[in-house]
C-alpha cells in the first residue's frame, strides 16, 4: 500500500506547491469568479519593486546580525550547561522556555519595555538626557528584532550545541591534554572542529530562519521605519492578504524560496569547505 | 523496484483522487441544502471574531428561528487567522462563504463587490421597509457605492471623536477644547510652556504607513475640513485639495511646534503623556477597568476634529469608524433572500439595537440614536456615549474602492509621513500623493 508520507508528502506539499507556482501566473485574488493569466509579470513587478527589493536586503542585514550572536550566545550556553555539576536537565528545560513563548506576546512585552514612558526610556532621559527612539530608529530597530530572535532560539540551538558537547569523546581532550593543548587552545583547535555537525545544523536552521521572520516586525514596525526591518513574509503577507493581490504574493513567496535555497546552499558549500579542512566528510 | 515504485504511486495518487471526490460531493450536498430538502431553508451566519457581537447574534438567530420554522440559522466566528478578510477570501475561494456576514468595512466590500462576491442590498425585496424602519436613511446615505448600489448594511457607526484631557485643559485657562486649528496651535505652544515633557497627541502610526490607521487621523481632519467631500469616487481622485493641504499643514505645524510624540507609548492620554486623543467608545470599557479614574466631564471631554480657521466649527464632519453586513453571491437565492428576511426581522425593532448597544458598545448605525426613547435611558447612564450617538449621520464611512489599502498606504508614504518627519511641505506631499494615488488609480 502507498506510503502514508508519501499520501502526506502529496497533499500538503506537492498539491499546493503546484497550485502556487500555477496561481504565481495569474491576477487572481481568490475572490473573483474569472482571472487571466498574466505570464511572467508578476515576477517582473517583484523584480522591480521597491518594498521586495527592499526584503531581500533587510533579510540578509538580519542575518548578519543575528546569525554570529544566536551561535555565539547559544554555544556559551552550553557550555555552561555542559560544565554544571548537576541539575542540567533543568537548566536545559529553562533556557528552552523562551522557544516555546508567543512571539506576539515577547513583542508587545517588548514593544511596553521600549515606549517612550517606559521605566526605563523614563530613566534614561532623566538620568542622562538621553532619548532614544529605539524602534524608530533604522538601525536600533533591525537590532532590537534579531536580538529578540536571538533570545527566542539561543536556548533551542543551545540544546544542539549541548548534544554535540556531550557526544565528543573524553579521550581526545585527554589526547589533546597530552599534547599540550589546554584551555582557549583546547577550546578552539579540539572542542569547536569536534563541534562541526551541530555548527552545521544550527547555520543552516538560523540562515533559513531569516527569510521566514513575520511575528517580531509586524507587531513591533509594521516592516518600517523605511523599510528597515521589511521582511519577505511582512511583503508576501501585505500582498496577500491585505491587497488581496494573491497571485502576485504567490510570485514573491516563489522568488523567496528560490533565494532561500540559494542561500542555504551557499552557505552549505562553505560549511563543508571547512568541515573537509577538519576531517569531517 | 522500479514498477512497485510506480505501482505505490498510482495507488497513493488514486486515494487522493477518492478523498477529494468525497469532499466535493460533500459540499455540493451541503449547498443544496438551502435548495429545500424539507423547505428548510439553511443560512451560515458569520459573526465577527468577538464574543459580544457572537452571543448577540445567536440570540437574534434562536428568535428569528421560534418565529420562522422554515429557515435554520448557524451562526459561528468568521475565522480570524491571519485576519478575518483573509479568511473571508479563503473561505470563497474554497467554496464554503457563509451566506451572510457582519464585520465589513466599506473598502473590503468594495474589493468583495468588485469581484462580484457580494449582492447588492437594495434590490431586495423591502430594502426601502429595512431604512425607513430602522430610521437609518440619512447614516445610509454616504454608503451608496459608485455603481449606486448598497452592498453592505451598517450594523454600527462609531463617530470619531477627539478626548481632550480637561484637566490639563483647565490648568491651562481652558474651559472648552478648541475648535480651530490656530486654537489647537496656540493651546499647544502653552502647553509646551508649562509642561515640555507633555505633548497634544501621541500616535506612532503617524509615521507608519499603516493603511487602516488613516482612518483615525488623516481621514478624521480632512473630513471635518472638507465637509466630508468626498476622497475617491468611482475610480477618479475627486478630493478637496484646498482642504486636503490644509489638512497636511496642521500636521506639519503640529510637528514643528513639538507637539506630536511619533513613538509607541503606553497609554499616553491616560497618564496626561498627551493631551488629545482619537477616540472611539470601545475605549469606555477598557478604562472601566484599568483607568476608572477617567471621569467623563471631570478629567477628559468629547469634541469634534478642529477646522481650519476660515471653516465653520460647528456642525462638522468626521470618520465613521463603521462595519456591516453582506450577502455572499456564492448562496442560493432562497438562501439570500432568507437572509435579508432575517436581518430584517432584526432590525425592525429597536429594542434589538438596544441589546446590541448594551452588549458591544457599538452604537447602532441610526439616525435616530439620540432621539429615540428607547436608547435614552442607556445613554443617560452612560453619558460618553450621547455625544458618538448624536454624530452618527455627521460620520463619513470609508471610500468605496477596491484599492483602498493602497492608496491609504500611498497617503500615509507620500504625504503624512514625510510631513510629520519634516521631510516635505504640505503642497509637495499633496501633489506626490495625488499623483501617486492616480497612478494606482488607471
Amino acid at each position: 500500500m502507498a506510503s502514508p508520507y508519501l499520501i502526506y508528502s502529496i497533499i500538503f506539499f506537492l498539491f499546493p506547491l503546484c497550485w502556487a507556482i500555477y496561481l504565481a501566473f495569474t491576477n487572481w485574488n481568490l475572490i473573483a469568479p474569472d482571472y487571466e493569466m498574466v505570464g511572467l509579470q508578476n515576477f517582473i513587478e517583484a523584480f522591480f519593486s521597491k518594498s521586495v527589493r527592499a526584503a531581500f536586503w533587510v533579510t540578509y542585514k538580519f542575518m548578519l546580525m543575528f546569525v554570529p550572536i544566536v551561535i555565539a550566545g547559544s554555544l556559551c550556553l552550553a557550555l555552561i550547561i555542559h560544565s554544571l555539576p548537576k541539575l542540567k536537565g533543568l537548566f536545559s528545560v529553562g533556557y528552552f522556555l523562551p522557544y516555546l513563548a508567543s512571539g506576539v506576546a515577547s513583542a508587545i512585552v517588548v514593544n511596553g519595555v521600549l515606549s517612550y514612558n517606559s521605566p526605563l526610556n523614563t530613566f534614561f532621559r532623566h538620568s542622562f538626557g538621553l532619548d532614544i527612539d529605539w524602534l524608530g530608529s533604522p538601525i536600533l530597530a533591525p537590532l532590537i528584532i534579531a536580538l529578540m530572535m536571538a533570545w527566542k532560539f539561543m536556548g533551542y540551538y543551545a540544546l544542539l550545541f549541548l548534544s554535540g558537547l556531550e557526544s565528543i569523546p573524553k579521550e581526545i581532550y585527554e589526547a589533546a591534554e597530552i599534547d599540550g593543548a589546554v584551555g582557549w587552545k583546547r577550546f578552539w583547535h579540539v572542542t569547536v572542529p569536534m563541534l562541526y555537525p551541530s555548527f552545521y545544523t544550527v547555520t543552516i536552521l538560523a540562515v533559513g530562519l531569516m527569510f521566514g521572520i513575520f511575528t517580531e516586525p509586524y507587531v513591533l514596525t509594521g516592516g518600517g521605519p523605511d523599510y528597515s526591518t521589511h521582511t519577505w513574509q511582512l511583503e508576501i503577507y501585505n500582498q496577500a492578504f491585505e491587497k488581496l493581490n494573491a497571485g502576485y504574493g504567490t510570485a514573491i513567496a516563489i522568488i523567496n524560496s528560490v533565494v532561500t535555497f540559494a542561500s542555504i546552499l551557499v552557505f552549505r558549500k562553505v560549511l563543508e569547505k571547512w568541515g573537509a579542512r577538519h576531517g569531517w566528510e | 523496484m522500479k514498477k512497485k515504485g510506480f505501482t505505490k504511486l498510482i495507488a497513493a495518487l488514486l486515494v487522493v483522487a477518492l478523498i477529494g471526490t468525497g469532499c466535493q460531493g460533500q459540499n455540493e450536498g451541503k449547498n443544496a441544502k438551502g435548495d429545500g430538502a424539507n423547505n428548510v431553508v439553511e443560512i451560515d451566519f458569520w459573526a465577527a471574531p468577538n464574543p459580544t457581537q457572537q452571543s448577540f447574534w445567536k440570540k437574534m438567530a434562536d428568535g428569528y428561528m421560534k418565529e420562522h420554522k422554515n429557515v435554520k440559522i448557524k451562526v459561528s466566528p468568521m475565522p480570524e487567522s491571519p485576519s478575518s478578510e483573509a479568511g473571508i477570501q479563503s473561505a470563497i475561494a474554497s467554496g464554503h462563504a457563509p451566506v451572510i456576514s457582519e464585520n465589513i468595512s466599506r473598502g473590503f466590500a468594495a474589493q468583495l463587490a468588485a469581484s462580484h462576491a457580494i449582492v447588492p442590498l437594495d434590490e431586495f425585496k423591502g430594502f426601502a421597509e429595512l431604512i425607513s424602519k430602522r430610521q437609518m436613511k440619512e447614516t445610509i446615505s454616504g454608503w451608496k457605492f459608485a455603481d449606486n448600489h448598497q452592498y453592505v448594511l451598517p450594523i454600527y457607526s462609531n463617530a470619531m471623536l477627539f478626548a481632550w484631557r480637561m484637566d490639563v485643559l483647565k490648568e491651562l485657562g481652558y474651559d472648552a477644547p478648541p475648535k480651530t486649528y490656530s486654537e489647537v496651535i496656540e493651546l499647544g505652544k502653552k502647553l509646551k510652556k508649562k509642561y515640555p515633557d507633555k505633548f497634544l497627541w501621541a500616535r506612532a502610526d503617524l509615521v507608519k504607513p499603516t493603511w487602516w490607521a488613516r482612518w483615525f487621523d488623516f481621514f478624521m481632519l480632512y473630513n471635518a475640513a472638507s465637509n466630508g467631500n468626498n476622497f475617491i469616487k468611482g475610480n477618479k481622485f475627486v478630493a478637496d485639495d484646498e482642504a486636503g493641504v490644509k489638512t497636511l499643514q496642521f500636521f506639519s505645524d503640529l510637528s514643528k511646534n513639538d507637539l506630536l510624540l511619533t513613538r509607541e507609548a503606553t497609554d499616553p492620554f491616560e497618564n496626561a503623556t498627551a493631551i488629545m486623543v482619537d477616540l472611539g467608545p470601545w475605549t469606555f470599557p477598557y478604562w472601566a477597568e484599568k483607568f476608572p479614574e477617567m471621569e467623563f466631564k471631570q478629567n477628559y471631554v468629547l469634541s469634534l476634529p478642529p477646522v481650519p480657521d476660515d471653516v465653520d466649527p460647528n456642525n462638522v464632519k468626521t470618520f465613521a469608524d463603521t462595519k456591516g453586513l453582506v450577502i455572499y453571491a456564492s448562496a442560493t437565492k432562497e438562501q439570500q433572500q432568507a437572509a435579508f428576511d432575517f436581518i430584517k426581522w432584526v432590525y425592525s425593532d429597536a429594542n434589538n439595537d438596544l441589546a446590541w448597544f448594551k452588549q458591544t458598545n457599538l452604537p447602532p448605525a441610526r439616525d435616530d440614536l439620540s432621539t429615540n426613547e428607547a436608547f435614552a435611558s442607556y445613554l443617560a447612564e452612560n453619558p460618553q456615549l450621547k455625544q458618538y450617538a448624536e454624530n452618527i449621520p455627521n460620520a463619513i464611512p470609508p471610500m468605496d474602492n477596491e484599492k483602498t489599502v493602497e492608496i491609504q498606504e500611498l497617503i500615509g508614504k507620500e504625504a503624512l509621513n514625510p510631513v510629520v518627519k519634516g521631510q516635505k511641505t504640505a503642497d509637495k506631499a499633496w501633489e506626490d500623493m495625488k499623483k501617486a494615488i492616480n497612478g494606482v488609480l488607471k
